[in-house]
Order: structure tokens, then C-alpha cells, then sequence
């Protein structure tokens, strides 16, 4: 009995070690989406901008200290080129964070049950 | 009628559990305002760079200035131009523009600041007030909950 009981104690400690680690890698997850979401709308601000300048207006790029002049149309390419690949990051962290979410849920069940083959020598101790 | 049912499903809480609510509520309210701050202080920069424009204009073309080169060292200077302005649009980018554009351009950013600040204050109170239900249902426990123990 007390044999089982340690290997019980174990695999709960494995199962709660792993249901740890997934509730950590979403917080991260969510982080990342939070930071892409700010520059996600961010870049649309400046997309706006962008469009509410008429044709052959001047554009600069700051480049480390410097301003480099750049085609409206290019600004405009480039700004929605990032916007599409920000919103296709975001919706990467966002399916990760499902799974992780999937993975936790399950980690969170096994807990349970390994907690209540645990609970009744616990009690007579 | 919300607040109604929230204050009895308050009643049922433990004090521990208040005090829980209470510290979530106050996180809750710390985040919020440090965002109306934020917001704040980006509505005043606008509001200062809108109030500079006003002294780019031709009247002055050719007047001495002072141009800052670090937030300590200036250099003399003279107004060449009072045409345009070069204005940051966000993410690196820099856009010329007359000044009335750029006036309507800090003017939208203003208003725009205004518009999130109006939305995120009728949540700042809401969580305020909630706030201040659960201390007093935590207030009160405790009182009778002392009450109880000195007849004891």
C-alpha cells in the first residue's frame, strides 16, 4: 500500500510539475500577444496617417540617428506588409495559447484524479 | 438591479475571501489608472507640440532661435522655413506636412486620446465603487465577527 502510495506521489509530482510548466509558457504566450497587439495597433495609426497624406508628400525614415526620404508608396507597402505579418503572429500565439490551454486542462485532470487515489490513506494518517 | 445581486452573493464570501476581492479590485484599479496616465501624458505632449506649432509661422521667418541639440546644450539658429514641419506618425516614420495639417493632425490625435480616456473612465469608477461595496462587506464581517468572540 505504501509502495503505491509513493508512486502515486510521484506521478503527481510529475503531473503538477508539467501543469506548472504550461501555465508558465502561457504566460508567456499572452505576453507576446499583448506586445504584438500593441505594435499591431500601432502600425495601423501610422497606416492612417499614411493614408490621409496626399500623393508625393514627403516621407522620412528614421534609420538609427538619421532621416532617410522614402517613397509614400513604399512607406504604405511596407507598413501593410507588417501589419499582415504582426496579425499572422498574433493569430500563431493565439492558437498556441488554445493548445497550451488544451494540454493544462488535461494536466489539471490527471491532477484530480491522481489527488483522490491519494486522499483517503491521507486522511487516516 | 447588478448591484442588488452582487451584494448577495458578497454576503456569502468569508473575509479571506473579501480580502481577496479587495486586493484583485485594487490591482485592478492600479492598472487602469497608471493607463489613464499614460493616455494623459501622451494627450500632453500632443497639446504642447500643437502649442509650438503657433510660433513657426511667417511672421517669423528669419528671427533668431535656439535649437536644441540635447535636453542641455542649444545652438543659435535662424528660421529658414515656416511652411511646413516634419511630423512623427509613429513607428519610425516622419511625414512633412503644411502646418495646418499638422494642426489637424495633433488635433485628431487629441481628440482620439479623449475618446479612450472617456471609455476607460466609466470602468475606473465602476471598479472604484465595487471597491469601496467589498471593504465595507469586509468591514462589517470583521465588526461582527469581534462581536461575536467578546461575548463569547
Amino acid at each position: 500500500m505504501a509502495n503505491v502510495n509513493k508512486q502515486v506521489k510521484l506521478e503527481l509530482q510529475k503531473e503538477l510539475d508539467e501543469f506548472q510548466k504550461a501555465q508558465k509558457d502561457i504566460q508567456k504566450c499572452v505576453e507576446t500577444r499583448q506586445k504584438l497587439e500593441a505594435q499591431l495597433t500601432e502600425n495601423k495609426v501610422v497606416k492612417e496617417e499614411l493614408e490621409i497624406l496626399e500623393e508625393g508628400a514627403n516621407i522620412y525614415k528614421l534609420t538609427g540617428p538619421v532621416l532617410v526620404k522614402q517613397d509614400l508608396s513604399e512607406a504604405k507597402s511596407t507598413v501593410s506588409k507588417r501589419i499582415e505579418y504582426i496579425s499572422a503572429e498574433v493569430k500563431r500565439q493565439e492558437t498556441s495559447i488554445a493548445d497550451l490551454e488544451k494540454e493544462q486542462e488535461k494536466h489539471r485532470e490527471k491532477l484530480g484524479k491522481l489527488q483522490s487515489q491519494m486522499s483517503p490513506p491521507a486522511v487516516k494518517a | 438591479m447588478d448591484i442588488s445581486f452582487q451584494e448577495v452573493q458578497l454576503s456569502s464570501l468569508t473575509p479571506p475571501q473579501l480580502k481577496m476581492l479587495h486586493d484583485q479590485l485594487d490591482q485592478e484599479i492600479e492598472v487602469l489608472t497608471s493607463s489613464m496616465q499614460s493616455l494623459k501624458g501622451a494627450q500632453n505632449q500632443f497639446n504642447e507640440s500643437k502649442q509650438s506649432l503657433k510660433t513657426i509661422c511667417p511672421k517669423n521667418v528669419g528671427k533668431d532661435i535656439l535649437v536644441p541639440l540635447t535636453g542641455s546644450l542649444y545652438v543659435p539658429g535662424q528660421l529658414a522655413d515656416a511652411d511646413s514641419v516634419l511630423v512623427d506618425i509613429g513607428t519610425g516614420y516622419y511625414a512633412e506636412k503644411t502646418l495646418t495639417d499638422a494642426d489637424e493632425f495633433f488635433k485628431r490625435k487629441i481628440d482620439y486620446l479623449k475618446q479612450q480616456m472617456d471609455k476607460l473612465q466609466p470602468a475606473v469608477q465602476q471598479k472604484f465603487q465595487s471597491r469601496q461595496v467589498v471593504y465595507e462587506m469586509l468591514q462589517a464581517k470583521v465588526m461582527a465577527h469581534a462581536k461575536q468572540q467578546s461575548k463569547k
